[in-house]
């Protein structure tokens, strides 16, 4: 009978032994398994103020982007994550760089297409991170690195950021930075390019624009960013987010033209000749403040705001606001409708078509630049499968999101966008 | 400007009193169920990052949103 008690004590403290053992030793991954993200977009705009054509003539441009995300957990406290994606665009607005390369038979018009060779082309982007939790999961690193080319400009951008949750996980600061060292090809439009001539060219006199290359091709930003999230209730959560970015190099767009008010005009058939591309100074210094309030009204319900506020000191100061209302209808469907508003003041170098003049240091014809206020209507749909019936080779489909937008700008320009997303996880 | 600067002011006064705050609230682990949902992310989703994208390049404004806030030209 004692033995048995002993044995019987020892096997407890064993199997009590063991279980500690087991608790502590276990610990919860930052990601429990590898996800894979599938993201495509169509993008289609229309709008009468191309910025190639100084501010007059068809922007008309489609986009094709896709991505994949793969995030991997290295082990429970790092996350590898690569994100590989390529855009393929057609414009007509960059096919006017060169608007004498298309059919001859046609009459040349800013407010129609080129169908020469700069009218497409690819972006490619690879942007890997790392992020390393601690194992309390209070304190997060991260640094990642971006790296994008197309024909007429390549971006190279380094990051990292610090996490710091405290208060019970209640608050969380994040300090983060990141550089960005580009680089353009400059593409000058057609008419100002050494060696050009042309026989069709009316106006009065010699066309003989004074024009010269931009010096430097190079275009670098800096920006640093501060962000403190907070739980006001067990309902509703914060933050608030700051940017300070810096850039200087290369601002221009060489390929956008500008009519200067006090120079005679030229012409091929409907289309002017340039005086000029654009000329913006060579940094700009910006400040974004934001902050999201989000608030769970219901188990059906939550309400997602955003409030931006920017200046910057070209002389743009910019309001964005947007409310996402996602509603859960059952356990896998969820809806979102939502709308944004945005408005800014025009740049101090802005100036519409044939306003500026050959005296000033800067100018430009974007519209972008210019004043406007603008309205996004957008609805979605998400599927979500907890348990990742829907397979596809080793992976199970996790959630699915449809969303559409349509942008509308006080200045004409109209956009639409369709995103498409799979997440799917390793068994 | 100065107007601008006001506001950046008043945001900045927005951003110290939300630290301040955060003391006087705790919010246990187990009442967290619902800011834990996945619709109250304070970041941006994943899926809008394309719309994010094409409003940097439309839009004289970026930052403060959890886009990029340089590189990439933008220009088409």
């Amino acid at each position: 009978m004692k033995k048995t008690t002993f044995l019987f004590i020892v096997l407890i403290g064993f199997w009590g032994f063991a279980q500690e053992k087991d608790t502590s030793s276990y610990k919860k991954r930052v990601l429990e398994s590898s996800e894979v993200d599938l993201l495509f977009s169509y993008y289609g705009q229309e709008g009468d103020h191309a910025a190639v054509s100084g501010g007059e003539g068809t922007e008309r441009l489609t986009d094709a982007a896709s991505s994949i995300v793969v995030r991997l957990p290295l082990n429970p406290n790092d996350v590898l994550t690569v994100d590989v994606g390529i855009s393929a665009y057609t414009s007509a607005s960059s096919s006017n760089v060169n608007p004498l390369d298309g059919d001859q038979t046609q009459d040349v018009s800013p407010f129609s297409a080129s169908s020469g060779a700069s009218r497409s082309d690819q972006l490619i982007h690879f942007n890997p991170s790392f992020e390393h939790s601690s194992p309390d999961r209070n304190k997060i690193w991260n640094a990642n690195a971006y790296i994008a080319s197309e024909y007429d400009y390549f971006s190279l951008g380094v990051g990292g950021g610090y996490t710091y949750a405290f208060n019970e996980k209640n608050t969380e600061l994040s300090l983060s930075g990141k550089l960005y060292f580009d680089k353009w090809n400059p593409q000058y439009p057609i008419e100002l390019r050494a060696g050009f001539f042309d026989n069709r060219i009316s106006g009065s006199g010699n066309y003989m624009p004074s024009f010269t290359t931009f010096d430097k091709e190079n275009r670098n930003s800096y920006s640093l960013s501060l962000a403190i999230s907070q739980i006001l209730s067990a309902k509703l959560q914060g933050s608030i987010f700051m940017d300070v970015v810096l850039q200087n190099g290369l601002l221009s767009t060489p390929f956008q033209r500008v009519y200067f008010s006090d120079m005679d005009d030229f012409f091929i058939d409907d289309f002017q000749l340039a005086d000029d591309v654009e000329r913006l100074p060579d940094s700009r210094f910006k400040i974004p403040v934001g902050a999201r309030l989000n608030y769970y009204l219901n188990d059906v319900v939550v309400l997602r705001s955003y409030y931006r506020f920017y200046t910057d000191d070209w002389g743009v100061s910019a309001y964005t606001a947007s409310l996402e209302v996602p509603v859960k209808l059952g356990d896998s469907f969820t809806f979102y409708p939502a709308y944004r508003f945005y408005g800014q003041t025009k740049a101090d170098y802005f100036y519409g078509k044939e306003e500026a003049l050959s005296t000033h240091d800067f100018y430009s014809s974007d519209y972008d630049l210019s004043k406007y206020t603008a309205h996004q209507y957008g609805v979605g749909v998400q599927y979500k499968d907890i348990f990742t019936k829907t397979r596809l080779f080793m992976f199970g489909l996790k959630a699915l999101q449809l969303r559409l937008s349509k942008y509308d700008r006080s200045d004409g320009l109209g956009a639409f966008i369709m995103t498409l997303g799979t997440t799917f996880v390793a068994d | 400007m100065r107007l601008r600067l006001i506001n950046v002011k008043k945001l900045g006064f927005l951003f110290c009193m939300l630290i301040l705050s955060s003391s006087c609230v705790v919010v246990k682990e187990y009442e967290k169920v619902y800011v834990n949902d996945t619709e109250m992310q304070l970041s941006a989703k994943g899926e809008e990052r394309f719309e994010t994208n094409f409003q940097i390049y439309r839009e004289a404004a970026s930052g403060a949103n959890g886009g990029r806030s340089g590189g990439g030209c933008g220009c088409n």
